[in-house]
Protein backbone atom coordinates (compact mmCIF):
# COMPACT_ATOMS: atom_id res chain seq x y z
CA UNK A 1 0.00 0.00 0.00
CA UNK A 2 3.21 2.73 -0.09
CA UNK A 3 3.37 4.70 -2.60
CA UNK A 4 4.83 3.82 -4.79
CA UNK A 5 6.12 6.85 -7.12
CA UNK A 6 9.68 7.57 -4.65
CA UNK A 7 11.54 8.64 -7.21
CA UNK A 8 15.43 8.22 -7.62
CA UNK A 9 16.67 11.55 -5.58
CA UNK A 10 19.49 13.48 -6.86
CA UNK A 11 21.92 14.88 -3.73
CA UNK A 12 23.14 18.69 -3.85
CA UNK A 13 25.60 20.98 -1.75
CA UNK A 14 24.13 23.89 -0.29
CA UNK A 15 25.86 27.27 0.67
CA UNK A 16 24.12 29.25 2.93
CA UNK A 17 24.66 32.17 5.85
CA UNK A 18 24.92 31.41 9.16
CA UNK A 19 21.91 33.32 9.66
CA UNK A 20 19.50 31.33 6.58
CA UNK A 21 21.31 28.46 8.38
CA UNK A 22 19.38 29.00 11.37
CA UNK A 23 16.61 29.65 9.84
CA UNK A 24 16.32 26.14 8.56
CA UNK A 25 17.75 24.63 11.90
CA UNK A 26 14.39 26.32 13.45
CA UNK A 27 12.15 25.50 11.02
CA UNK A 28 13.36 21.91 10.72
CA UNK A 29 13.59 22.00 14.64
CA UNK A 30 9.57 23.53 14.75
CA UNK A 31 8.04 21.27 12.44
CA UNK A 32 10.25 18.14 13.22
CA UNK A 33 11.39 17.38 9.93
CA UNK A 34 14.87 17.15 8.57
CA UNK A 35 16.49 20.36 6.84
CA UNK A 36 15.73 18.67 3.42
CA UNK A 37 12.35 17.48 3.93
CA UNK A 38 12.22 21.55 5.01
CA UNK A 39 13.54 22.20 1.43
CA UNK A 40 11.05 20.77 -0.67
CA UNK A 41 8.26 22.01 1.14
CA UNK A 42 9.72 25.17 0.64
CA UNK A 43 10.72 24.07 -3.07
CA UNK A 44 6.69 23.18 -3.54
CA UNK A 45 5.17 26.24 -2.27
CA UNK A 46 7.15 28.14 -4.24
CA UNK A 47 6.71 26.25 -7.63
CA UNK A 48 3.03 26.63 -7.17
CA UNK A 49 3.03 30.40 -6.38
CA UNK A 50 4.82 30.67 -9.19
CA UNK A 51 2.75 29.13 -11.57
CA UNK A 52 -0.17 30.38 -10.04
CA UNK A 53 1.28 34.09 -10.63
CA UNK A 54 2.37 33.69 -14.17
CA UNK A 55 -1.31 32.88 -14.82
CA UNK A 56 -1.58 36.36 -13.25
CA UNK A 57 -2.92 35.54 -9.76
CA UNK A 58 -1.63 37.55 -6.71
CA UNK A 59 -0.50 36.11 -3.38
CA UNK A 60 -2.69 37.57 0.23
CA UNK A 61 -2.01 37.10 3.53
CA UNK A 62 -5.45 37.09 5.44
CA UNK A 63 -5.37 38.59 8.85
CA UNK A 64 -7.75 35.63 10.79
CA UNK A 65 -9.72 38.30 12.62
CA UNK A 66 -9.48 41.65 11.31
CA UNK A 67 -9.78 39.68 7.47
CA UNK A 68 -7.49 42.50 6.55
CA UNK A 69 -5.90 41.56 3.87
CA UNK A 70 -1.74 42.28 2.34
CA UNK A 71 -0.60 41.23 -0.98
CA UNK A 72 2.96 39.49 -0.33
CA UNK A 73 5.10 40.71 -3.05
CA UNK A 74 7.30 38.36 -4.60
CA UNK A 75 10.77 39.30 -6.73
CA UNK B 1 5.94 9.71 -13.58
CA UNK B 2 3.68 6.84 -12.85
CA UNK B 3 4.46 3.97 -10.73
CA UNK B 4 2.15 0.88 -9.74
CA UNK B 5 2.43 -1.69 -6.56
CA UNK B 6 -0.02 -4.38 -6.01
CA UNK B 7 -2.80 -3.94 -2.94
CA UNK B 8 -6.01 -6.24 -2.66
CA UNK B 9 -8.85 -5.59 -2.99
CA UNK B 10 -11.90 -7.83 -1.30
CA UNK B 11 -14.31 -9.38 -4.77
CA UNK B 12 -17.75 -9.56 -3.29
CA UNK B 13 -19.04 -11.61 -6.04
CA UNK B 14 -16.29 -14.23 -6.37
CA UNK B 15 -15.88 -14.03 -2.54
CA UNK B 16 -12.16 -13.50 -2.46
CA UNK B 17 -9.13 -10.81 -2.22
CA UNK B 18 -8.15 -9.97 -5.71
CA UNK B 19 -5.07 -8.44 -7.07
CA UNK B 20 -5.21 -4.62 -8.18
CA UNK B 21 -2.90 -2.06 -8.97
CA UNK B 22 -1.79 1.30 -7.16
CA UNK B 23 -1.01 3.58 -9.38
CA UNK B 24 1.21 6.70 -8.22
CA UNK B 25 1.00 9.53 -10.90
CA UNK B 26 -1.75 9.04 -13.00
CA UNK B 27 -1.87 10.04 -16.69
CA UNK B 28 -4.60 12.28 -18.15
CA UNK B 29 -5.76 9.05 -20.40
CA UNK B 30 -6.19 7.08 -16.36
CA UNK B 31 -8.42 10.30 -15.39
CA UNK B 32 -10.22 10.53 -18.36
CA UNK B 33 -10.74 6.60 -18.72
CA UNK B 34 -12.33 7.08 -15.46
CA UNK B 35 -14.74 9.61 -15.95
CA UNK B 36 -15.82 7.62 -18.88
CA UNK B 37 -16.60 4.27 -16.77
CA UNK B 38 -17.52 6.49 -13.56
CA UNK B 39 -20.00 9.05 -14.66
CA UNK B 40 -22.51 7.33 -16.62
CA UNK B 41 -23.11 4.66 -14.15
CA UNK B 42 -23.21 7.55 -11.42
CA UNK B 43 -25.75 9.27 -13.68
CA UNK B 44 -27.85 6.20 -13.85
CA UNK B 45 -28.03 5.17 -10.12
CA UNK B 46 -28.89 9.20 -9.69
CA UNK B 47 -31.94 8.77 -11.92
CA UNK B 48 -32.56 5.84 -10.72
CA UNK B 49 -33.08 7.22 -7.08
CA UNK B 50 -35.22 9.82 -8.36
CA UNK B 51 -37.41 7.75 -10.03
CA UNK B 52 -37.97 5.75 -6.58
CA UNK B 53 -38.35 8.33 -4.58
CA UNK B 54 -34.82 8.31 -2.62
CA UNK B 55 -34.30 11.34 -0.55
CA UNK B 56 -32.10 13.67 -2.45
CA UNK B 57 -29.98 14.06 0.71
CA UNK B 58 -29.22 10.07 0.16
CA UNK B 59 -27.84 10.80 -3.40
CA UNK B 60 -23.92 10.84 -3.41
CA UNK B 61 -22.67 14.28 -2.50
CA UNK B 62 -19.66 13.46 -4.84
CA UNK B 63 -21.64 13.14 -8.22
CA UNK B 64 -20.39 16.76 -9.20
CA UNK B 65 -16.95 16.17 -8.88
CA UNK B 66 -15.14 16.09 -12.15
CA UNK B 67 -11.80 14.38 -11.76
CA UNK B 68 -10.75 15.59 -15.03
CA UNK B 69 -11.04 19.40 -14.32
CA UNK B 70 -9.02 18.27 -10.64
CA UNK B 71 -6.65 16.30 -12.94
CA UNK B 72 -6.11 19.76 -15.02
CA UNK B 73 -5.94 22.57 -12.26
CA UNK B 74 -3.53 20.18 -10.07
CA UNK B 75 -1.08 18.63 -12.70
CA UNK B 76 1.57 21.20 -12.75
CA UNK B 77 2.22 21.37 -9.13
CA UNK B 78 4.53 19.39 -7.27
CA UNK B 79 2.77 19.92 -3.96
CA UNK B 80 -0.26 17.18 -5.41
CA UNK B 81 -0.25 13.70 -6.37
CA UNK B 82 -3.17 11.67 -7.69
CA UNK B 83 -3.33 8.15 -6.83
CA UNK B 84 -5.51 5.27 -8.31
CA UNK B 85 -6.87 1.89 -7.83
CA UNK B 86 -6.99 -0.21 -10.97
CA UNK B 87 -8.69 -3.60 -10.86
CA UNK B 88 -10.31 -5.13 -14.01
CA UNK B 89 -9.29 -2.51 -16.56
CA UNK B 90 -11.23 -0.08 -14.17
CA UNK B 91 -10.38 2.56 -11.91
CA UNK B 92 -11.75 1.51 -8.37
CA UNK B 93 -11.01 4.45 -7.21
CA UNK B 94 -9.18 8.08 -7.05
CA UNK B 95 -7.78 10.50 -3.90
CA UNK B 96 -5.32 13.49 -4.97
CA UNK B 97 -3.12 14.48 -1.99
CA UNK B 98 -1.43 18.20 -1.40
CA UNK B 99 1.70 17.53 0.36
CA UNK B 100 3.13 21.42 1.47
CA UNK B 101 1.51 24.22 3.25
CA UNK B 102 -1.29 22.32 5.80
CA UNK B 103 -0.21 21.91 8.73
CA UNK B 104 -2.01 19.81 11.93
CA UNK B 105 -4.74 21.57 14.24
CA UNK B 106 -4.82 19.16 16.75
CA UNK B 107 -3.17 21.05 20.07
CA UNK B 108 -0.45 17.92 20.83
CA UNK B 109 0.45 18.32 16.92
CA UNK B 110 -0.17 21.80 16.42
CA UNK B 111 1.57 23.47 13.41
CA UNK B 112 3.33 19.90 12.40
CA UNK B 113 3.13 19.45 8.69
CA UNK B 114 0.19 16.46 7.32
CA UNK B 115 -0.76 15.36 4.16
CA UNK B 116 -4.14 17.16 3.24
CA UNK B 117 -6.22 14.30 1.27
CA UNK B 118 -8.14 17.00 -1.26
CA UNK B 119 -10.09 14.34 -2.19
CA UNK B 120 -11.18 10.73 -2.62
CA UNK B 121 -13.42 8.58 -4.00
CA UNK B 122 -14.38 4.85 -4.93
CA UNK B 123 -16.28 4.21 -8.35
CA UNK B 124 -19.89 4.49 -7.63
CA UNK B 125 -20.55 0.28 -8.33
CA UNK B 126 -18.36 -0.28 -5.12
CA UNK B 127 -20.23 2.12 -2.91
CA UNK B 128 -22.84 0.80 -0.52
CA UNK B 129 -24.71 3.72 -0.30
CA UNK B 130 -25.21 3.77 -3.82
CA UNK B 131 -25.74 0.11 -5.28
CA UNK B 132 -27.08 -2.69 -3.50
CA UNK B 133 -24.60 -5.53 -4.16
CA UNK B 134 -20.90 -3.12 -3.79
CA UNK B 135 -18.32 -4.80 -6.41
CA UNK B 136 -15.52 -4.11 -4.62
CA UNK B 137 -14.85 -3.36 -0.63
CA UNK B 138 -11.33 -1.79 0.67
CA UNK B 139 -10.80 0.75 -1.89
CA UNK B 140 -11.00 3.60 0.45
CA UNK B 141 -9.53 1.82 3.35
CA UNK B 142 -6.39 1.25 1.08
CA UNK B 143 -6.32 5.04 -0.74
CA UNK B 144 -6.13 6.44 3.36
CA UNK B 145 -3.35 3.81 4.11
CA UNK B 146 -1.55 5.41 1.02
CA UNK B 147 -1.97 8.92 2.26
CA UNK B 148 -0.46 7.84 6.08
CA UNK B 149 2.42 6.11 4.21
CA UNK B 150 2.93 9.27 1.94
CA UNK B 151 2.96 11.08 4.99
CA UNK B 152 5.45 9.33 6.36
CA UNK B 153 7.59 8.99 3.15
CA UNK B 154 7.23 13.33 3.60
CA UNK B 155 8.54 13.00 7.26
CA UNK B 156 4.94 13.99 8.78
CA UNK B 157 4.56 10.56 10.96
CA UNK B 158 1.77 9.84 9.82
CA UNK B 159 -0.38 12.90 10.41
CA UNK B 160 -3.23 13.54 7.32
CA UNK B 161 -6.00 15.83 7.87
CA UNK B 162 -9.08 16.00 5.48
CA UNK B 163 -12.76 17.98 4.80
CA UNK B 164 -15.57 15.09 5.13
CA UNK B 165 -18.42 15.44 2.86
CA UNK B 166 -21.35 14.44 5.12
CA UNK B 167 -22.18 11.30 4.01
CA UNK B 168 -18.59 10.08 4.92
CA UNK B 169 -18.30 11.79 8.07
CA UNK B 170 -18.95 8.59 10.63
CA UNK B 171 -16.63 6.52 8.00
CA UNK B 172 -14.13 8.89 9.05
CA UNK B 173 -14.74 8.71 12.47
CA UNK B 174 -15.63 5.40 13.08
CA UNK B 175 -13.76 3.12 10.52
CA UNK B 176 -10.60 5.30 10.13
CA UNK B 177 -10.73 6.47 14.19
CA UNK B 178 -9.44 9.90 12.90
CA UNK B 179 -10.12 12.89 14.98
CA UNK B 180 -13.33 14.95 14.30
CA UNK B 181 -12.42 19.26 14.82
CA UNK B 182 -16.05 20.11 13.69
CA UNK B 183 -17.04 22.20 10.90
CA UNK B 184 -14.56 24.20 8.79
CA UNK B 185 -16.76 28.14 7.97
CA UNK B 186 -13.86 28.02 5.65
CA UNK B 187 -14.85 25.10 2.96
CA UNK B 188 -18.16 24.77 3.09
CA UNK B 189 -19.05 23.85 6.89
CA UNK B 190 -17.53 20.38 6.44
CA UNK B 191 -16.23 18.67 9.17
CA UNK B 192 -12.73 18.82 9.38
CA UNK B 193 -10.81 15.61 10.75
CA UNK B 194 -7.37 14.82 11.01
CA UNK B 195 -5.10 11.72 12.04
CA UNK B 196 -1.96 11.65 14.12
CA UNK B 197 0.76 9.90 14.27
CA UNK B 198 -0.54 7.35 16.61
CA UNK B 199 -4.30 7.16 14.83
CA UNK B 200 -2.09 6.20 11.84
CA UNK B 201 -0.05 3.34 13.64
CA UNK B 202 -3.52 2.24 14.85
CA UNK B 203 -4.83 2.20 11.68
CA UNK B 204 -2.15 0.80 9.78
CA UNK B 205 -2.04 -2.62 12.35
Amino acid sequence: MEPAGTPSRKTMTLNLTETEMKALDDLSATKDISKTAVLRQALRLYQMIEVRMARGEKLFFEHDITKEKAELMML
Amino acid sequence: MSSTSVVYLKDHNAGKFIEANLIDGLTREDVEKAEADWTPFLDEQVKRMEETGVPRRQWPQHRHWNWRDKYDATEEYLAYRMFGIECQSQIQGLMLVLTAGKNSKIPSQKGKPLAYVHFLAAAPWNLASIVAEPRFSLVGSILVATAIHLSMEEEFQGRIGLHSLPQSDDWYRKTCGMTDLGPDQTVQNLRYFEMTPEQASGFLR
